[in-house]
């Protein structure tokens, strides 16, 4: 598979202060790479390097198949929505997107046939005459997209694009985000703090930490590489709680079963991850009828904690 | 940069920025040309006189205004959070520079054509109109030019926006200081030299020499050499600056 963004050991620095050391990933075409990490951790200096607005202290990188060293040729093949944008307040929606579309050279109506294209993409049709100090949050994260996407791109960055959404605005905004993988076919670089969204619109992660990687690879990679703690939680009904804790002792992997304090609800320790199905197994076979099973230090968020949280 | 000139052009006019200040320069115009033209004391000046201070507020307030517009080019962007999203599109820093530039310049020309009329109505008795108006365009725009690239200049390396307005302002303040010396500060080869060097004052006295004095344009050429080398000499550094300097954070590292 084609890699739509190579870096090599890409290093920015602020004179002693390091933004990004030792970067190296690969996003591959059509993929959606979530890139996370806490504040601080260098996910926006990494995004305005590889976008050609940072220059490298080291390193190399390719987007989109065209060398750093022809930032030019980056930028006509990818679409940003940077990190608190701002607009211009004095612009109605469509003069924005007309303006950005004739800065990529389309003509004066094609920029008005794009323009009237991407505002019903995005669902701003209705507030395209609006002006732009009239939008919300939402809407100007959802007119930035529409910016990020007025040259077709190949490779789109979004740095936090549901900062300052309801939950509603950042459900939608992670739609549009699946939608444009899907439809136009592009890489999509997000940057999010919202993990449990990340396991479901990424196909793969990487996670910085320091200006670092601290991990790289799809979420069940990642989850399994990390040195979470691992447990398991079972609801059976409450007459089978001593049974299935009984079960679970017994179980290859399974440690420390026991009351989680409600009624039917065991916790245990798993020596390994995998051992979570010898646990369910041996619940089961000894014709005890199972509610629920969940299995904690496995979601990304547990993995995110684990990797960038302060010894 | 054609299409960036006309989005600068949009935004200075559409916007209303352009506008008022417009109206504030020809309210000002109009102040200064009744002061001129009914006052008692004003009366004493001869009529030459009169033109030449009327051009002499045109063309210094029409480039001040280029300077504000050229102050807020970069530093206002950056400030605004609009320089990302132009920085990322393909066109240069230098087109983004040079359409910041001329969208800044067409203050100037519209100040210029407010004073058009004025300059007319207090010229035509003297038969001064062409001479006046002629001066006004080249001594004006070369000043403009000057008085835009230096704003310009500080506007990419300035930290933020305010700090970009008030050194361009305290630049302009320090340049019109010689024309408040007494003449006999003035005297002198230093005095002399100190008004040649000067663009501000240079271009002033050779629009004096032309319009009050009746001196032909090739006479006192010599002043223009001031306002010609710093115009040509600031708008290279300034678009130089541009496509080298222009980025997220002000100044020059990073």
């Amino acid at each position: 598979m084609t890699a739509a963004v190579e870096a090599r050991g890409v290093e920015k620095r602020y004179g002693s202060l390091v933004g990004v050391a030792d970067l190296s990933f690969e996003a591959r075409a059509g993929e959606i790479l979530g890139v996370l990490g806490p504040n601080g951790a260098g996910k926006t200096t990494a995004i305005r390097v590889l976008t050609t607005i940072l220059e490298p202290t080291r390193g190399t990188f390719a987007v989109a198949g065209q060398p750093h060293t022809r930032p030019a040729a980056i930028r006509r093949r990818i679409g940003v929505l940077p990190e608190s944008a701002g607009y211009p307040e004095r612009q109605t929606g469509e003069e924005y997107l007309r303006y950005h579309a004739r800065l990529y050279g389309r003509s004066r109506a094609g920029a008005r046939l794009l323009t009237a294209a991407l505002l019903e993409e995005v669902g701003l049709a209705q507030r395209g005459r609006s002006l732009i100090s009239t939008y919300s949050r939402g809407m100007r994260q959802r007119l930035g997209i529409a910016r990020a996407l007025v040259n077709e791109p190949r490779v789109v960055f979004l740095d936090e694009p549901t900062l300052g959404l309801d939950p509603a605005g950042q459900r939608q905004m992670l739609g549009t985000v699946r939608r444009l993988a899907r439809e136009r076919g592009a890489t999509v670089l997000l940057s999010t703090h919202l993990l449990a969204e990340v396991e479901e619109t990424c196909s793969r992660v990487l996670i910085l930490n320091r200006g670092r990687v601290a991990a790289q690879g799809t979420v069940s990679e990642v989850a399994s590489r990390a040195a979470a703690p691992r447990r398991g939680r079972l609801r059976v009904a409450a007459e089978d709680a001593d049974a299935a804790i009984l079960a679970l002792a017994a179980a290859d992997g399974v440690e420390a079963a026991c009351a989680d304090g409600q009624p039917g609800l065991v916790r245990f320790k798993l020596a390994r991850q995998d051992s979570m199905n010898a646990a369910v197994a041996a619940v089961v076979s000894a014709g005890i009828p199972l509610l629920s099973s969940e299995l904690e230090g496995a979601r990304l968020s547990d993995v995110f904690l684990a990797m960038t949280e302060a010894p | 940069m054609g299409v960036v000139v006309v989005q600068e052009l949009r935004d200075l006019w559409l916007g209303g920025r352009g506008l008022l200040l417009s109206i504030a320069f020809s309210l000002l115009l109009s102040v200064t040309a009744y002061l001129v033209a009914t006052n008692q004391a004003l009366n004493f000046l001869e009529h030459r006189e009169t033109v030449n201070l009327v051009l002499q507020v045109a063309i210094a307030v029409g480039a001040l205004l280029a300077l504000l517009a050229a102050a807020d080019s970069i530093s206002g962007e950056r400030e605004r959070g609009t320089l990302e999203s132009l920085l990322l599109t393909p066109v240069s820093r230098l087109r983004i520079t040079l359409g910041k530039l001329l969208g800044a310049l067409s203050l100037w020309v519209v100040a210029f054509l407010i004073a058009l009329p004025y300059i007319w109505f207090l010229g035509r008795g003297v038969g001064l109109v062409r001479d006046a108006l002629a001066t006004g365009i080249v001594v004006g725009t070369l000043l403009a030019v000057f008085l835009a690239s230096l704003g310009v200049l500080i506007s990419v390396f300035a930290p933020s926006n305010r700090v970009s307005l008030s050194l361009s302002l305290l630049v302009l303040l320090a340049l019109f200081v010689p024309t408040q010396l007494p003449s006999s500060a003035q005297q002198g080869w230093a005095g002399d030299l100190l008004l040649r060097a000067n663009p501000i004052t240079a271009g002033e006295h050779y629009a004096g020499k032309i319009v009050t004095d009746g001196h032909a344009w090739s006479r006192d050429l010599s002043w223009l050499l001031s306002p010609l080398v710093c115009s040509v000499a600031f708008a290279a550094a300034a678009l130089l600056a541009g496509a080298r300097f222009v980025r997220l954070g002000g100044g020059v590292s990073g």
